[in-house]
């Protein structure tokens, strides 16, 4: 079936007979039942401002003289009369119903007292319409003659008319029909459009079946002064002119220029279209403002909504409107200049783009995005930003001023600021206190656009001037229009505070949460009781629902935070100066209105520092509610003073339901704290910027059209300048490596020494690293021959990820939690547990097997304890050490130093012979000899100092018997109690370099904090226990816990006057903690890039830390590690360098890495 | 021998020298500390009673791993010892023990010199003679106990 939407093929222009009834679909779409042709042509083309005076008696009726002037029309007299009669004195219904031909019903004979036009057609109508035709009303000032003489000079109306001519254009149409007489030049035209309803068609058998238009409906016809249906608009102009007149943006009345005598079908047409902009269309409520709504659409939305995609097509149709008659914008904002329509098309078209891939990609998955899935699941979108963008990025926002002035944090702060500091908060102040300093010049609003209305028409004769609007507004980026001028709107009240981690941006905060505080609060502070009235607690709300909470700064940080934020908060604050509300999980059960609101100021809490997970979940119970915030009690009800979002990169989604909420959170001043405003993604900026509400980029429309767009297209040095504009005014960023002009570091840290522990794999390991590497060797070469890289990727990596695991202990390779550590892991992760284990592997693996866990030794019947003690003292056997190291026994319980009988065994093994005991001579093997673990310091940990003792002095108390210790003795206990557990005689290289460190360490510092690093979670696992058995305290910390654990753990950790060990994992560990309690890391394993692992040690090496701070980093020799090494140092260097890598050249790069790591 | 001397080596020396077994002396070389020169007494109601036998005796580098060399210096007639003066004894091949030392090793040998067994021989004539004439095996011992293994 031909579409109609098309124009047909111009050959048919040789079968000119045949064409109407060769095309059933032409002729079976006559002219609408419904339309109404009959409908009087349009005289628009005359400005007869001639009154008439009998109308204007009729003192019950409206002015017809009025209605002209307001329709720009002349229409007959007896239009008016039906006019008048229909609607009285609703002049405003009158016109609308005029131009929406709804007065049509009323019988109105069709006009003869129209007068032709002048032909304004001056140039060849063969030419191209869009430049031929296209005039200026300037241009048409051209002398030429006219038909009626020129008008007496309008005079001025006193408000905006129904609709107002702003240009004229030229556009080509094709017939539809054929016949002579049907159109001839200077013949006026209606231009129509008639939404299709989906189209009926009669089917086989007289059923009538649905079509579904596949393609948007766009035709727009144009009909003669018979009302006669004679072509279609070709379809460029249809495309948006359609629009403006779906949106009753315009209307449009044209004339034929030119018209072949003899009209056929799909015969090419020229026409002049004269343009007026509806004044419906400045009035507000046209349509929604999508930046606006996002609660109500927000929920289930898809990528585009069909608000935003009307948005988008209204956009395009103004802009090419204003193109096609030529108008300019007399006034345009700076920012906005440079870049303009061009770019709003060029992002229109991205989007198109987007939309079309999306309708296929979001089929599956649109449903289960409604749910709370983490912002992770989402997807972004956005191009990735290279490290050498970023820097430089960041370079214009850190070219800190020294000099800037400084201030002096309230009485009530008790911690001592430095310069920078102070600097901070006098930026902060006077960035929450900008509208006060701000008497400039009402500027126009960035995002709109002045444009003149035209004094004359296409005709050159003047227009009416309406008083007081002599422009109006456009603003392209949201599609509206104003009659209004458009105010710069107030900026925004906040900022990011950018400066690196471990500047103290907690205590910048915290000193501006002190120093300045709402008018309210001061009065409150200030003692002076407020008068009763409003000191008397009361509910009242206002409209919005939203109760004022002028005393209140809300903090909203990760989990893991909460607990430091408070404490923070409180060592900060002088005695009951500063309440401080975590609001979290349980402890919520509070109405915060009440607590919070302008009544209660004096008593309200001036922190509440809740959870980015609270603040979603909230978000989604209000939006279960209608958005009814007020009702719901809790951070939704309130319009606090101050937000603050710490690490608030976490928002950097801004599709992300936290991101979304924490839009919706309200107050007076907004600031967010991160340490990388820009994680990879220009969009990452995007999110905080939105939630600033920083005008105008918070409109993604605009940012869109700037800063993506040209970025996507290539034009990075567009793009990112943009960025700098937009973040230099409210971003404050140091650097821990600032130097101040005195050459002094900005926070003089004490020294850290890095270094590098080669460790060495025993043999039963190197079997398993090197049969992985093999195969993985064996993996890429396959790949790389066949050419499949690519491909082929996961697995490799999934190879490589194996790899590294062997080389912290052979048994993660058999982990099946292995992922979720890594951000390629997790689809790594399926392949590395699908690749079968051959025999060769299980074989070598099995020596790895976990043991079983600890054994109580009393099991084993008292004779075997007692010979267990007896020996214990005595010296080894086989190195006549006394007394022996880390005893350890057979499974015929004969005593010997760990290692002496290890190496036995592996001293037997080796030889081929079955290993014996030495000394009775029972066949052993290696996995049943245990350790012996005494429990003297167990339970130890508070301030029993009797255990501090017995812990350091236990070599001396142990001659009690065992017989006590395990039967009756419970008492005594812990101190005697031993148990065995099976030493994991094949451990790792690197569990044991770690113990071997860890104890020479608590032989020099008896009370050193230490913390050990790993990426492997599943190696944490293994660690502990290892550290148990050495009689070594260790806590950890995963992103597995709650979060009263975790504060537990932490606090823990600072508090214990003794040796302690804190296993965290990379990730867990990557942000925010503070950690200055301690003075050693270990690094387990490697990192990609060793960004990460600093950011790992600056937890431990960062401002609060007092000595000196050394890092091991564990690297095992000969392997992989080595060689992740060298990738990390040559990715540092290369940083500066690589510039704009494609998609495919990182790939490539990525793949050059793990050639270099096969090598 | 430039590795230090294990722990174990010094403390079996000191003992050695301290607690003499008696019957038995065991000097290190002055040169050579792994190196030891041994005197061993033969047992009283063998055939080799009133003879001091010499023996050398030497700790590998991965003792106590592996057990000592040692050997015998002084020639004796004995079907467990060949004409070199090596020693068929389990405790200084398979069955040896790192838990074994050098005091332990050095009585074996000298419970070796009481109870000669011709069923596992090194020496395959002298096993023979002992096996098929073991009073004239027994004279032959003493006479060569007495031609060799006197003190000088």
């Amino acid at each position: 079936m031909a579409d109609l939407d098309q124009r047909p093929h111009k050959k048919r222009r040789f079968f000119v007979d045949d064409s109407p009834s060769q095309d059933p679909s032409l002729s079976a779409e006559p002219s609408l039942p419904d339309e109404v042709n009959d409908l009087p042509k349009s005289p628009s083309l005359q400005r007869q401002q001639t009154g008439d005076a009998a109308e204007r008696d009729k003192e019950n009726v409206f002015d017809g003289e009025t209605f002209k002037a307001f329709t720009g029309a002349s229409p007959p007299e007896d239009t008016i009369l039906s006019l008048q009669q229909t609607f009285g004195k609703d002049l405003e219904r009158a016109i609308n119903a005029y131009f929406d031909g709804s007065w049509k019903n009323t019988p109105a004979p069709p006009s003869s007292s129209r007068t032709p036009s002048a032909s304004t057609y001056r140039s060849s109508p063969f030419g191209k319409p869009s430049s031929t035709i296209q005039t200026t009303p300037q241009a048409n000032a051209s002398p030429r003659a006219s038909a009626t003489p020129a008008p007496p000079k309008p005079a001025a109306l006193g408000s905006m008319p129904t609709k107002r001519y702003i240009g004229a254009l030229g556009v080509a149409g094709w017939t539809t029909k054929s016949g002579t007489g049907l159109l001839k030049p200077d013949d006026t035209i209606k231009i129509e459009r008639q939404k299709q309803a989906i189209q009926q068609k009669a089917g086989r058998g007289g059923k009538f079946k649905q079509v579904v238009r596949k393609t948007q409906d766009m035709i727009v016809r144009f009909t003669n002064g018979r009302g006669e249906e004679v072509g279609r608009l070709e379809k460029e102009a249809a495309m948006w002119i359609s629009t403006l007149l779906d949106q009753k943006l315009c209307i449009f009345e044209g004339h034929c220029i030119f018209a072949p005598e003899r009209i056929r079908t799909n015969d090419t047409v020229y026409l002049q279209l004269k343009c007026f902009l509806l004044r419906s269309a400045f009035e507000a409520g046209n349509f929604v403002k999508p930046a606006e709504n996002n609660r109500e659409t927000g929920i289930f939305e898809a990528k585009e909504t069909s608000d935003e995609r009307d948005l988008r097509l209204r956009q395009v149709a103004l802009v090419k409107l204003f193109s096609e008659i030529n108008l300019q914008p007399s006034k345009i904002n700076e920012t906005t200049a440079k870049h303009k329509r061009e770019g709003i098309l060029q992002a229109a078209e991205v989007a198109e783009q987007y939309d079309q891939q999306d309708t296929k990609k979001s089929k599956g998955n649109t449903p289960e995005n409604g749910g709370s899935s983490p912002p992770s699941e989402e997807n972004e979108e956005g191009e990735e930003l290279e490290q050498d963008q970023l820097d430089s990025l960041y370079r214009k926002a850190q070219s800190f001023d020294f000099d800037t002035p400084e201030a002096q944090p309230a009485d009530s702060f008790t911690m001592d600021l430095r310069k920078y500091q102070k600097q901070a908060l006098h930026w902060m102040v006077a960035k929450e206190t900008s509208q006060k300093q701000e008497h400039k010049e009402m500027s126009m609003h960035p995002l709109w656009e002045e444009y003149p209305w035209p004094i004359k028409d296409a005709d050159d004769k003047d227009l009416p001037a309406v008083d007081g609007q002599d422009c109006f507004y456009v603003n392209p980026y949201s599609g509206e229009l104003g009659l209004d001028f458009p105010v710069q709107e107030q900026t925004c009240l906040g900022g990011i505070l950018a400066d690196e981690m471990g500047l103290g941006k907690t205590i910048e905060m915290l000193s501006l949460v002190h120093s300045h505080r709402s008018p309210e609060q001061e009065a409150t502070m200030s003692g002076a009781k407020a008068d009763a009235i409003a000191s008397l607690p009361r509910l009242g709300r206002n409209s919005s629902g939203v109760e004022y909470a002028p005393a209140t700064t809300l903090v909203v940080a990760p989990m893991s935070l909460l607990a430091q934020w408070a404490s923070e908060a409180e060592k900060a604050s002088k005695d009951g100066t500063l309440r401080v509300l975590i609001y979290y999980g349980s402890d919520k059960n509070i109405n915060l209105p009440t607590l919070c609101s302008a009544a209660n100021a004096a008593s309200a809490p001036n922190v509440i520092i809740t959870s980015y997970g609270t603040v979603l979940s909230e978000f989604n119970a209000v939006a279960s509610m209608d958005g009814n915030r007020g009702s719901h009690g809790g951070l939704f009800s309130l319009d606090y003073w101050r937000i603050i979002l710490d690490e608030a990169h976490m928002i950097k989604n801004r599709q992300s339901k936290t991101a979304k909420a924490c839009y919706e959170l309200a107050a007076k001043h907004r600031w967010v704290l991160t340490g990388t405003p820009i994680v990879n993604r220009l969009e990452d900026l995007f999110s905080l910027i939105r939630f600033l509400r920083v005008e105008p980029w918070s409109n993604f429309s605009f940012w869109k059209t700037f800063i993506t767009v040209p970025f996507e297209k290539g034009d990075f040095v567009r793009a990112l300048d943009v960025v700098q504009t937009v973040l230099e005014p409210i971003v404050l960023r140091r650097t821990k490596d600032m130097k101040t002009p005195d050459g002094e570091a900005l926070v003089p840290l004490p020294p850290k020494t890095v270094e590098i522990e080669h460790v060495k794999l025993s043999d039963p390991e190197r079997e398993v690293y090197e049969l992985i590497f093999a195969r993985a060797k064996k993996a890429f070469s396959a790949n790389m021959e066949a050419g499949t890289l690519m491909k082929s990727y996961t697995t490799i990596f999934a190879q490589i990820l194996r790899l590294r695991q062997s080389c912290c202990h052979p048994m993660l390779t058999r982990n099946k939690q292995i992922v979720a550590e890594e951000e390629d892991a997790a689809a790594a992760a399926d392949v590395a547990n699908g690749l079968a284990d051959d025999m060769d592997l299980t074989a070598l693996l099995e020596r790895f097997q976990a043991d079983e866990g600890e054994q109580d030794a009393s099991r084993f019947g008292s004779h075997v304890l007692k010979q267990i003690q007896d020996e214990s003292d005595m010296e080894c056997p086989i190195c006549s050490e006394e007394p022996m190291e880390e005893q350890a026994v057979t499974g015929c319980w004969h005593s010997a130093c760990k290692k002496c009988l290890l190496d036995y065994i592996e001293h037997q093994s080796s030889k081929g012979e079955l290993p014996r005991c030495f000394n009775c001579r029972e066949p052993i093997n290696a996995r049943d000899v245990f350790e012996v673990v005494r429990h003297e310091d167990e339970d130890f940990g508070d301030e029993d100092t009797k255990a501090l003792v017995s812990a350091f002095g236990a070599g001396d108390e142990e001659d009690e018997d065992l017989y006590n210790s395990t039967q009756s003795a419970k008492k005594k206990d812990a101190a005697k109690r031993i148990t065995l557990r099976r030493v994991n005689a094949l451990s790792s290289a690197k569990i044991n370099t770690l113990l071997t460190q860890l104890k020479r360490l608590r032989k020099s510092d008896q009370v050193l904090k230490t913390v050990v690093f790993s990426q492997f979670t599943s190696f944490l696992d293994l660690l502990g226990p290892a550290l148990t058995s050495a009689g070594i305290t260790w806590l950890r910390f995963d992103g597995s816990m709650s979060q009263k654990e975790r504060a537990r753990v932490l606090s823990d950790f600072a508090n214990r006057p003794k040796f302690t060990v804190l296993f965290l994992s990379l990730r867990a560990g990557g942000v925010g903690l503070n950690l200055t309690c301690a003075k050693r890391v270990f690094m387990m394993d490697p990192w990609w890039s060793f960004a990460v692992e600093a950011q790992a040690i600056d937890r431990v090496h960062r401002m609060g830390q007092t000595d000196e701070v050394k890092v091991t980093r564990f690297v095992v020799e000969g392997s992989i590690e080595e060689k992740m090494l060298k990738v990390q140092d040559r990715k540092k260097f290369l940083a500066s360098s690589l510039g704009m890598m494609s998609e495919d050249e990182k790939k490539t790069q990525r793949i050059e890495d793990i050639r270099e790591l096969l090598s | 021998m430039s590795a230090p001397l294990p722990k174990r080596i010094i403390k079996e020396t000191e003992r050695l020298q301290n607690e003499p077994v008696p019957g038995i002396s065991a000097e290190p070389h002055e040169e050579n500390a792994r190196y030891f020169d041994v005197w061993v007494d033969g047992p009283d109601g063998s055939c080799y009673e009133g003879g001091k036998f010499n023996l050398e005796l030497f700790l590998p580098d991965d003792y106590p791993m592996c057990p000592p060399r040692i050997r015998f210096l002084t020639r004796i007639y004995h079907p467990n010892i060949d004409r070199l003066g090596r020693i068929c004894l389990d405790v200084l091949k398979n069955n040896w023990s790192p838990a074994l030392q050098i005091r332990t090793i050095l009585l074996s040998i000298q419970a070796l010199l009481g109870a000669p067994n011709p069923e596992d021989p090194l020496n395959e004539a002298v096993a023979k003679q002992w096996k098929e004439n073991q009073p004239e095996a027994i004279k032959t011992a003493r006479e060569w106990t007495q031609l060799y293994a006197q003190k000088k």
